[in-house]
């Protein structure tokens, strides 16, 4: 399958265009948890942080990492070098998101729990999903040889989504039977529609800025893969 | 099965060899490994904190962070030479190329231990002598897990441009749970609690040990082959 | 009473825009760069 500039340029416009949406989507969230979702009686207009939060987390945790993970592992088995790219550009954007996680969870939990960070499992773990996802760009901005470049980012994914379970564990371990936060917990079983609308356009949204990043990353990628092969040629 | 056990010892034994000849990085990781406890020392308050209650802590970041220098060295070795070229030419399989490593890394970081554990206890004025047996079982196991993903990780950065800043970077993640549980059960035998309680770590350490090995194992011959 | 925590939730807001738009704007920046 070959491939040109062109084509690259054109997913890069696609991917622009989708960001774009996504983007736009994520403004209009926000404007419709402010405005139109009701406020929580416990938590106060803080909790609105869980629409911004929780498509987040759910994009990162379940889509973005699973799909990195998993063209990893079909790389190891099929060696294509497009895996690889979306590979990458599916871990970009986790770390993304994962950034939101984490900078939204402790503003969420300081007026809501009392502290800024309180070894929470979840935000715990996706603290370091954060940490595996730094890994992994420096091990690739690290080798310069593409091919050894895909293989080991490759393996460090699977070591990494091995590790997850792992970290989960301990961590639970770690906290022991601590009295869970005193306040409602943020994602109550039966949501008033309102906030159900919000939360699953929320999602949607998100979904569609993490399709609009890896597109847009994937064209970059593509493109620098050919000048390089175009250099060494 | 047993000419492949011959050959992984051969191979750690080889490694251990060049190791015992110029002793620097057993050296360099040893002090680091003293000098960690002299500064937590000299850190604590002595009256508000007792040293059985900071103990565990200090033991394990000082075997954490040795067991980091010890790894560095693992393949520093043959990068200097492109031996380890030579070493993937000879007809021996990844796996036991891996762990020949592997056992070389596990005894080289257990020597490390065994210079820190004494010292630990001598400096921290710590009778544990009861929970020595289960000491040195969560040691034994803990460093399995670290030195099974630190090898794997030390064949991958080798040939980066910044190596010994990548391996720890990298490895961090992969060293919680088992510190975790290590701790956990540092605490446990340091109360003399009963093996029943410490069992529970024990065999989270063991499950983690089996999963990564078993992982790195099979993901080695990825690394190293093209 | 409802608790007065507006200025968290403005916060949060801010900071995760700038997040994503940090990183869009990484993304294009380099999207141009690869496509000359």
């Amino acid at each position: 399958m070959t491939a040109d500039l062109g084509s690259a340029r054109a997913i890069m416009r696609r991917g622009a265009l989708i960001t774009g949406l996504g983007l736009v989507g994520i403004g209009v969230v926000m404007v419709l948890a402010i405005g139109y979702t009701p406020v929580e009686i416990n938590q106060g207009p803080a909790q609105k942080i869980f629409y911004v939060h929780v498509p987040a987390a759910f994009t990162a945790l379940w889509i973005a990492v699973p799909a990195t993970a998993f063209a990893s592992l079909l790389y190891l088995w099929l060696k294509d070098p497009r895996l690889d790219r979306f590979a990458a550009a599916s871990a970009e954007a986790a770390a993304v998101f994962c950034g939101v996680v984490l900078s939204t969870g402790p503003i969420w939990a300081k007026p809501i729990w009392g502290a800024w960070w309180t070894w929470d499992g979840r935000l715990t773990l996706t603290l370091f999903l954060f940490f595996l996802l730094l890994g992994y760009q420096t091990l690739r901005a690290a080798i310069r040889n593409p091919l050894e470049r895909a293989r080991f980012s490759a393996v460090i994914s699977v070591m990494g989504l091995v590790l997850l379970p792992f970290i989960h564990l301990s961590v639970y371990l770690w906290r022991g039977l601590h009295p869970k936060p005193i306040v409602l917990k943020p994602s109550a079983p039966s949501l008033p529609p309102e906030m159900l609308k919000t939360l699953l356009i929320g999602i949607a949204c998100a979904l569609i800025l993490y399709v609009g990043f890896v597109t847009c990353r994937y064209g970059i990628q593509l493109a620098r893969d050919l000048k390089e092969s175009a250099d060494a040629a | 099965m047993g000419r492949m056990l011959r050959l992984v010892i051969t191979i750690a034994g080889k490694d251990l060899r060049l190791e015992l000849r110029s002793r620097t990085s057993l050296l360099s990781a040893a002090v680091f490994a003293v000098l960690i406890l002299i500064v937590f020392n000299f850190a604590r308050d002595p009256t508000a904190i007792s040293t059985i209650d900071l103990g565990p802590s200090v033991l394990w970041v000082t075997v954490s962070f040795a067991a980091v220098v010890a790894m560095n060295r693992a393949f520093n070795v043959e990068r200097e030479n492109a031996a380890f070229d030579g070493l993937l030419l000879a007809p021996v399989s990844r796996e036991v190329l891996y762990l020949g490593k592997y056992l070389a890394n596990v005894a080289f970081v257990l020597v490390v231990e065994a210079i820190a554990l004494p010292l630990f206890v001598l400096f921290f004025n710590l009778d544990i002598a009861h929970a020595l047996p289960g000491l040195l079982l969560t040691l034994l196991l803990a460093t399995a897990g670290f030195v099974a993903v630190g090898t794997l990780f030390s064949a991958m950065v080798v040939r980066t441009r910044f190596a010994e800043l990548m391996l720890p970077i990298l490895l961090l993640p992969f060293m919680v749970p088992p510190l975790i549980y290590a701790v956990k059960t540092t605490v446990l035998l340091f109360g003399a609690r009963p093996l029943s309680d410490v069992a529970e770590g024990l065999r989270f350490l063991t499950l983690y040990d089996v999963v990564f090995i078993t992982l790195s194992v099979l993901l080695f011959s990825a690394v190293v082959d093209e | 009473m409802l608790p007065d925590n507006s200025q968290y939730l403005v916060a949060a807001y801010i900071i995760a825009g700038c997040v994503y738009l940090a990183y869009t704007c990484s993304l294009f920046l380099r999207a141009r760069n690869a496509a000359k």
